[in-house]
């Protein structure tokens, strides 16, 4: 098992009365891709600028590579890259030009800087495009070097802060393989993302927030399984005052593994839906609820969110 | 002191990114060198004097020739042009609206009054908007007015003089003679006053008046550009970026405002050394003190642009309160017009300003001849005022977005 570079215990952050990190924990271990998913406003972006000492927590702890987030600040500057979500680059510069300036920023200079500008820039595979200003790039080419700026020192922990939002299919692309390749020279990434197509392809374990909390984390598998294996029968039930004792019942069903109420809609994770479906419906029907809506779904991540905290991902 | 290499190099990528912005180099250069131009050069006859013109209208209905000598005693003034007047451009500048800037009126019987010894009354209309040609106008004629009234009164004299010698001579033929000869005097002046510069006083030149005034005032709104950069940086992510970095905050901040004064330094230094190659602009007798002066300025000007970057909340609030700020303090520090001719009252409310005290030093060393000891107390003053902006900056200043 790989050692932790990152351990984060109870982070809280709060701003006036908003509590944007509420008690957050947990752990990445050296050499995988962590993601964060949840919708805007869930706490990501503050947890990664806890993490990346541009905040300091109202309470908690966070250590890099055993270096403390506040009390060992300029240590894990050093040993951490940062690609926040907006372009942080300088527009009338050009791309090799961003890159000099960051570069020298991390103590590189002379013939080291200009190498690793170099691999960074092919890398991103933007090399023969490093003359071109960076108002002239598109919003993909922009993110790719965005991204190159937090490659140049060879960060041993890379916070990527929602790297692909508003880029185009074939950048995004572009930046997955990037990402790849980044992991597989060794460093340890961060990923935070509201898109859960992006956090199931990339991440080995995943963290779950809303409102500022972690409601579930773990790999893809073990996150699924929240939701049942064999999928899930989702119901819209009638009247609204269906009976009292009615999860029970259906929770009792065979291969029914867990059942949530939500008003009138009833959430049946199963084993194998297919085969738990008649004896629920016999159950419902038994006990005088009408269906006025059902759905079968294998799980995934939105809908695991959706069952975690009632709303929807990108809400 | 030995400043982190970092600090450069955050000042090197400043000026990296203000060499490729024309626009800046407009803002900081072209724009300060025209209105400077333009603005000596407009007002050159103001300070200087001399080359005061218009054109008088005249309508002469003397039936004598006393009207006519006094009109050829007001154009042999410099920069006075006659011109005949219609009745109906008479009547014209009388209800307030003409293309001259003054008319005057000689009555039919104003050489018989002359003659006789009576008084007699000229019209002059003014044209109210004229702020200069007709106040000039109007004293040529009070002037000519004034020289025949005095040789009026020695043709009186000689008159009564020359009839007690012989008083068998024709009082009214003598009374002729003289004012005749009395008009043909008119036009000469046997006493001339002769003005020239003081012994050492170079000769005025208004861009010594007007180039100080707005070099600090352009040295503002560069500043300002300083300020929404910073603020720039800071909407844009680059200065987040930088601060997760290995790089101190005072090495950040300490760079860009390097930058800033750096290019302040070189602003103002290009304004004045156009003005006096290109225009003869007088630079004073202590170019160490002109130096401390433009080095003073510069400090003042990027430590207010910081404090304008620390209240503000965004750019455009910088660029709002900034532009405000700068028109007023130009207006009140003698930016625009010498604090000398405002009431005593605003020249104190004046020295609150920054260019006030600048404006002081500078035009102190420019126009007055004073030396660099001379000019300490400004500088002292003004590097006083810089260090309390830069302190109150920097305990102000919000390196995150709010």
């Amino acid at each position: 098992m790989a050692d932790s570079i990152v351990t984060a215990e109870n982070l809280v952050k709060r701003f006036d009365k908003l509590t944007a990190v509420d008690g957050v924990s947990f752990t990445i271990d050296e050499g995988e891709i962590f993601g964060f998913l949840g919708p805007n406003g869930a706490g990501k972006t503050t947890t990664i600028s806890i993490l990346s000492t541009y905040l300091e927590p109202t309470s908690g702890t966070a250590t890099i590579d055993g270096f403390s987030v506040t009390g060992e600040a300029a240590r894990v500057r050093e040993i951490i890259g940062l690609v926040p979500q907006e372009i942080a680059l300088y527009p009338t510069l050009t791309a090799i030009e961003n890159l000099r300036f960051y570069g020298r920023m991390y103590n590189l200079g002379g013939a080291p800087l200009e190498r690793r500008c170099r691999e960074v820039l092919e890398l991103v595979e933007l090399w023969d495009r490093r003359d071109g200003r960076i108002d002239q790039f598109s919003g993909g080419m922009k993110r790719r070097i965005n991204m190159g700026a937090g490659l140049l020192h060879h960060p041993r922990f890379l916070l990527l802060d929602e790297p692909t939002v508003g880029v185009d299919p074939q950048s995004r692309e572009h930046i997955f393989d990037t990402i790849f390749k980044i992991r597989d020279s060794g460093t340890t990434i961060l990923y935070t993302s509201h898109y859960m197509e992006e956090v199931e392809l990339l991440c080995d374990n995943i963290a779950i927030m809303d409102k500022g909390r972690i409601v579930a984390a773990g790999t893809l598998k073990e996150l699924l399984k929240l939701l049942g294996e064999g999928g899930v029968i989702e119901l819209e039930i009638s009247p609204p005052g269906c009976p009292v004792g009615l999860e029970e019942q259906v929770g009792a069903q065979t291969g029914v593994t867990s059942v949530r109420r939500e008003e009138d809609r009833l959430l049946i994770s199963s084993d194998n839906s297919a085969r738990s479906l008649a004896p629920v419906m016999k159950v419902l029907e038994g006990r005088g609820c009408q269906v006025s809506n059902l759905e079968l779904y294998t799980p995934n991540l939105e809908k695991l969110f959706i069952h975690l905290t009632g709303k929807e991902l990108r809400e | 002191m030995r400043l982190p290499r970092k600090l450069w190099f955050v000042a090197a990528k400043d000026v990296l990114i203000i060499a490729k912005d024309r626009g800046a180099w407009m803002s900081l250069l072209v724009t300060p060198l025209l209105v400077i131009v333009v603005v000596s050069l407009a007002l050159s006859p103001v300070y200087k004097g001399g080359t005061l013109h218009g054109t008088l209208l005249v309508t002469n209905h003397d039936t004598g020739s006393v009207g006519q000598q006094l009109v050829d005693a007001v154009a042999a003034n410099p920069g006075v042009t006659i011109q005949a007047a219609s009745n109906s451009e008479s009547e014209t500048l009388k209800q307030g609206s003409s293309t001259y800037a003054a008319s005057l009126v000689i009555p039919a019987d104003f050489s018989a009054k002359v003659q006789a010894g009576q008084s007699s009354q000229l019209q002059i209309y003014e044209d109210p908007n004229s702020t200069t040609s007709a106040p000039y106008l109007k004293g040529m004629i009070n002037s000519a007015v004034n020289r025949f009234s005095a040789v009026e009164v020695a043709a009186k004299v000689a008159v009564t003089e020359a009839l007690k010698q012989n008083p068998a001579a024709g009082a009214g033929a003598v009374a002729a003679d003289a004012t005749a000869a009395a008009g043909a005097q008119m036009s000469s002046q046997p006493i001339q006053v002769v003005s020239q510069p003081a012994a050492g006083a170079k000769e005025l030149n208004t861009f010594d008046i007007e180039t100080p005034g707005f070099a600090v005032m352009f040295l503002l709104f560069g500043v300002l550009n300083g300020a929404e950069g910073l603020l720039e940086e800071r909407d844009r992510g680059t200065l987040g970026r930088l601060l997760v970095a290995p790089i101190s905050k005072s090495a950040i901040l300490g760079g860009k405002q390097f930058m800033v004064l750096a290019l302040s330094i070189t602003q103002i230094t290009l304004l004045f050394a156009v003005g006096h190659f290109a225009f003869s602009m007088n630079t004073g007798n202590s170019r160490a003190g002109l130096a401390l002066m433009v080095a003073v300025t510069a400090f003042t000007a990027t430590a207010f642009g910081l404090l304008l970057a620390a209240v503000a909340r965004t750019r455009r609030q910088a660029q709002a309160i900034g532009i405000l700020t700068i028109l007023l303090m130009s207006a009140l520090g003698g930016s625009w017009w010498p604090l000398d001719i405002v009431p005593s009252f605003m020249q104190t409310l004046g020295h609150l300003t920054i260019n006030a005290w600048a404006l002081d030093g500078i035009k102190g060393l420019i126009l007055h001849g004073k030396d660099f000891y001379d000019i300490l107390p400004q500088a002292g003053v003004l590097f006083a005022y810089g260090s309390a902006c830069f302190l109150i900056g920097i305990k102000m200043f919000k390196f995150q977005k709010a």
